[in-house]
């Protein structure tokens, strides 16, 4: 569907491809990006971070 | 060219990305002080630990305030001293080597691991907060007897670390 979008737009329209609006891909690419900063935040700065025995040097 | 604004949007997002795990990284260097293994070591001969001045007794000793050094030989099937003792809320340098084949040096749930190559010695500080016993393992399949090869890690009080080390003195 959002190829046939596209094509529309860029068949009829030159100009016109802000009229294609993928909110919902914009949304589920949101969320995986707020669960990568969250993923890393937890891994690095809680697990790595607060384990006991920190190597520094 | 034009750009759809969500491609720009999808652009942006991925670099700050990446410039936050970068940002986190160069934080962890600079703020906690987190560091790697450095091949910081002059080599030894393996053969020859019994007469190496730090090796031939493995133990901790104090080398500066709050600072201690603990000598580690690594051996199918164990580790040596065992439990290697240190004071808690200090900074330890653990110095390890091996005997024979090369084997590995995890104090177990921590950031301390190393691999310990015979004719080289492995270098890494770490810092102890209160008193733990850790399990120390080995994490190199170096034989036979690897699945059994383990020791300990004991974080004690100051007061005990004394008393351990005075009264037991060769020991």
């Amino acid at each position: 569907m959002g190829q046939n979008q596209a094509a529309h737009a860029s068949t009829d329209d030159v100009s016109g491809d802000e009229e294609f609006d993928p909110i919902g891909t914009l949304t589920l690419i949101g969320i995986y990006f707020v669960i990568l900063l969250l993923a890393w935040v937890y891994i690095y700065y809680i697990e790595f971070l607060g384990r006991d025995l920190v190597v520094v040097g | 060219m034009h750009i759809h604004a969500y491609e720009k949007f999808w652009l942006a997002a991925s670099i700050l990305l990446i410039l936050l795990l970068i940002g986190s990284v160069t934080y962890g260097a600079v703020g906690p002080g987190v560091a790697m293994v450095a091949d910081s070591e002059p080599p030894i001969d393996a053969q020859g630990l019994d007469e190496d001045e730090r090796f031939s007794e493995p133990r901790v000793e104090q080398v500066g305030e709050n600072h201690y050094a603990a000598y580690v030989v690594a051996y199918q099937f164990g580790f040596e001293p065992s439990p290697i003792v240190v004071p808690e809320n200090s900074r330890v340098t653990f110095y390890i080597t091996s005997r024979d084949v090369i084997h590995g040096f995890e104090v177990a749930g921590t950031n301390a691991n190393t691999m310990v190559v015979p004719g080289e010695v492995s270098e890494i500080t770490v810092e102890t907060d209160g008193p733990e016993e850790y399990g120390l393992i080995c994490n190199e399949y170096c034989g036979a007897g690897h699945h059994v090869m383990e020791g300990k890690v004991h974080v004690v009080s100051q007061e005990e670390f004394e008393e351990r080390n005075s009264g037991g003195d060769d020991a």
